[in-house]
């Protein structure tokens, strides 16, 4: 699920290496959310078109579970603050971190919660993954019992939600302490738990940085194309925009709800 | 406590003076906990003295996760704040109400009945030497005493030694602990740990509110010199209400009525801060609403206080996880309060916002509320404090000029209530000896707004406003019903006292002469029953009231056939 923000916060530009223009790839064919090359057509039609009705003014929810101290908090650190600090503390209770992108022209924010991982957090966090729009379960690529645990932790997020509504990715982490040998065993395990479970796969290093950058886009821009679908499968047979490019011609549909909240200035 | 159950822990040594260990330490303290950050389970408790205190399990779960911050956990160093839970159901409530403590104390320093407070010192620094690099620990002392700035300085001394030392170390401060003298309202007392003596007055209900409680009284001489505190309880006002100050008044009246307030903040410590500068704005009078000043969602009453099916209750919580803003989304007042930058300026004063805002995720800092207040804000006393604070006038005198003002506001709003309240008690003379002692007349509302016209709060205060509206809404709400009942029960107790002294003064054997033994037998057992009455709700009664009533019982028993007597001395 998403909160509306309202047309006239007032929101920081979106940095420049956080502009999508392009659908990215998935990881492996094999375990992927689909496999198209590109955004869906009905949705790059609706960005060129300003037709997204309220998805610019969204943020996404996602949360990112995961044994203990596979490395969520760095995975995070590492996209949102390009850091990484091979003594991470360990994460008592919840952060959160706000990343905002632009998606084919349209602004797109993810809301990233990391979670503790230990035993007592497990009991109460249902409680956080309420709402959720995409799921992250994160294990260690070099620690065969974090694959194991992958399906606790998917119950545990799912009962919270609608399972037909969450996008969900598992993400090995840690690759570069892997050797190539040991790599290609675990995913193959990972890759047949992903189908499994209709997760889509990636494997990462927060230490250098590899496929980080690339899968928090992927992750955005699936969301962000989830999203455009919804709204526009919503409006259905009156498309959105349409009422406005009759009476409007410079067709900018963002400026129309300022309308409705004429006395929200701050 | 159980007398029985002093058995202590084997380790701990019986005192030389054959009291029960730990008798003095659980004057003060319910506990001592360490919790630590353990990295497969989570928070747990580590450490607990006494080891046999009883805790229930869930207090214990509870007791763990409010000693951690639950959001944004990457505070290093060292940090300090303060929780309060409810006791689980079913334990026994202490009997507090008739303690001899809190007979003496100010409403609002009274042992908690049916809550602990809880005072956390919480250290995350680096630390090659464990797994994962970091030390995450909290030392937490647990009482039922809301000595906040007594507690906090505690911390302040032993937290450090004992994250160097650990375990013995903490032994030996509750064994010093264990020597304190008890906590006796109106007392100076030293209380000695680990090589410093602190010193504190425990503030009596018969001090004037407001005056000042530094006072250097004792001149034994102490050896280490005693550091003295100048409080137990007071909180440095100014820097909790520093970016609100101009909503001051808004924040008092929010308070007075008990109405639903959410204080989200960046940290635990202001978070607490701020809630206990709430709850005791309103001080002398009691604040008798449940208020939690450190509020996660692992609480167990996070579902109580969050559910939509009703209106919300009557609380003020502190809580700093994002995770509340859309939970709390449809209370009616929240406080959202910013970080605060120490770059020596005042902080930006948060400005009072639509609570349709609040329904966004990155809200900005502001008072979200529709409510407007009864009486108008004291502008002067705003300016005043702006202009110290220019002139960098240390914070304590900021914060005595803000609770100067507090206190002179909630009395000149409480004496009216006093004054028509006492106007309730019977007239003295109509407690005679021969009848049960007279009612007080019940509290009229009608008949009380009659008496603000002439004898109002307008005679002490030079606030305007609706007074009157006031007052009809602070009928309605818990405070004023905790200081009805506080009332009412002080007057009836006084009630009761006047009537044993009226009864003392009377000629009972006289009366007892053409009685008959039933109405003979019927004088003592009441007297009797009246006097263990008086013993128990600890009734202040004049010098030799008590004795002379046991003494005549017991001569009149004797006066009785010898099967009654002894009938009567085995009752």
């Amino acid at each position: 699920m998403s909160v509306r923000v309202p047309a006239m916060s007032v929101l920081p530009p979106v940095r420049r290496d956080r502009v999508i223009v392009q659908l990215p790839q998935y990881f492996r064919k094999e375990a992927a959310l689909h496999t198209k090359d590109e955004f869906h057509n009905k949705v790059k039609t609706a960005c060129q078109e300003q037709r997204t009705g309220t998805v610019g003014f969204k943020i996404s929810k996602v949360i990112v579970v995961g044994d203990l101290a596979v490395g969520k908090t760095c995975l995070i650190n590492r996209f949102c603050k390009d850091a990484f600090d091979k003594n991470y503390k360990a994460t008592i209770g919840v952060d959160f971190e706000m990343e905002r992108f632009e998606v084919l022209g349209v602004p797109f924010s993810l809301q990233l919660w990391d979670t503790a991982g230990q035993e007592r957090f497990k009991c109460i966090a249902s409680t956080y993954y309420r709402g959720a729009q995409v799921v992250i379960i994160a294990f260690d690529v070099n620690d065969i019992a974090s694959l194991g645990h992958v399906r606790q932790w998917l119950e545990d997020s799912l009962k919270e939600n609608d399972p037909t509504s969450v996008q969900l990715f598992i993400v090995g982490t840690k690759k570069d302490l892997s050797s190539p040998a040991q790599y290609s065993q675990i995913e193959q395990d990972a890759l047949k738990l992903a189908q499994e479970i209709s997760a889509e796969y990636w494997a990462v290093s927060s230490l250098t940085g590899e496929n980080v950058k690339e899968f928090f886009f992927r992750v955005a821009s699936l969301a962000f194309e989830t999203n455009v679908l919804a709204e526009l499968e919503k409006s259905g047979s009156r498309q959105i925009g349409d009422v406005v490019r009759i009476n409007s011609t410079s067709s900018n549909l963002y400026a129309t709800p300022k309308k409705k909240q004429p006395n929200c200035c701050q | 406590m159980n007398p029985f159950d002093c058995s202590g822990s084997p380790r701990h040594e019986e005192p030389a003076d054959g009291r029960c260990p730990w008798s003095r330490f659980t004057s003060w303290l319910e506990c001592v906990c360490v919790v630590t950050f353990d990295l497969e389970l989570g928070q747990a408790i580590e450490l607990l003295f006494p080891p046999d205190v009883k805790l229930t399990e869930k207090e214990k779960t509870t007791i763990c996760y409010l000693s951690f911050p639950d959001s944004y956990s990457g505070c290093l160093g060292d940090t300090q704040f303060s929780f309060r839970l409810r006791q689980s159901v079913g334990r026994r409530a202490s009997r507090s109400r008739e303690d001899i403590y809190n007979r003496d104390a100010p409403v609002t320093l009274q042992k908690e009945v049916s809550h602990f407070c809880g005072y956390v010192y919480f250290r995350q620094v680096k630390d090659v030497t464990v797994k994962r690099g970091y030390f995450q620990k909290s030392l937490v002392l647990v009482s039922r005493l809301p000595y906040t700035h007594l507690f906090h300085s505690l911390l302040q001394i032993i937290a450090p030694e004992f994250f160097e030392k650990l375990e013995p170390c903490l032994e030996t401060v509750c064994n010093e602990i264990d020597q304190w003298p008890s906590p006796v309202p109106g007392m100076t007392l030293n209380l000695p740990v680990m090589g410093v003596v602190l010193q504190v007055r425990i503030p009596s209900k018969t001090d004037k509110p407001g005056g000042s409680p530094v006072r250097q009284t004792s001149s034994e001489n102490l050896l280490p010199f005693p550091t003295l505190l100048p409080t137990v309880h007071e909180l440095d006002l100014f820097r909790s209400f520093q970016s609100v100050l101009i909503h001051l008044q808004m924040l008092w009246e929010l308070t007075l009525l008990g109405e639903p307030v959410v204080v989200m903040a960046p940290s635990p410590t202001v978070s607490s801060e701020t809630v206990l500068a709430l709850v005791s704005s309103i001080s002398p009078l009691k604040f008798c609403c449940d208020f939690r000043p450190y509020f996660t969602i692992h609480d167990p009453e996070f579902r109580e206080f969050t559910t939509r099916t009703q209106a919300p209750p009557h609380v003020v919580l502190g809580v700093t996880n994002p995770f509340f803003i859309k939970t709390f989304q449809s209370w009616p007042h929240v406080v959202r309060l910013g970080e605060i930058r120490m770059t020596g300026d005042l902080p930006k004063q948060l400005k009072v916002k639509k609570l349709s805002k609040l329904k966004i995720l990155d809200t900005k800092p502001g008072i979200y509320t529709s409510y407007k207040t009864f009486l108008h804000k004291d502008k002067i006393l705003v300016k005043r404090l702006f202009k110290g604070f220019q002139r960098k006038r240390p914070s304590e005198v900021q914060s005595a000029i803000l609770r100067r003002h507090l206190v002179e506001l909630t009395q000149s709003f409480i004496i009216p209530l006093e004054r028509y309240m006492a106007s309730l008690m019977p007239l003295q003379r109509s407690v005679t000896p021969w009848k049960t002692p007279p009612q007080i007349r019940p509290f009229s509302q009608d008949e009380f707004m009659l008496t603000v016209d002439h004898t109002g709060p307008q005679l002490t205060s030079g606030l305007r406003g609706d007074w009157m509206g006031l007052y009809r809404k602070f009928f309605k709400s818990p405070n004023f019903d905790g200081w009805y009942r506080q009332r009412h029960r002080e007057m009836s107790q006084k009630l009761e006292s006047l009537h044993l002294e009226v009864v003392c003064d009377a000629d009972l054997v006289g009366w007892t002469r053409d009685k008959s033994e039933v109405e003979i037998v019927d004088l003592v057992l009441k007297l009797r029953e009246k006097l263990n009455k008086a013993h128990r709700q600890q009734l202040q009664l004049k010098d030799g009231v008590s004795d002379k009533l046991e003494t005549f019982i017991l001569s009149i028993i004797r006066t009785l056939p010898g099967d009654l007597q002894t009938e009567l001395r085995t009752h």
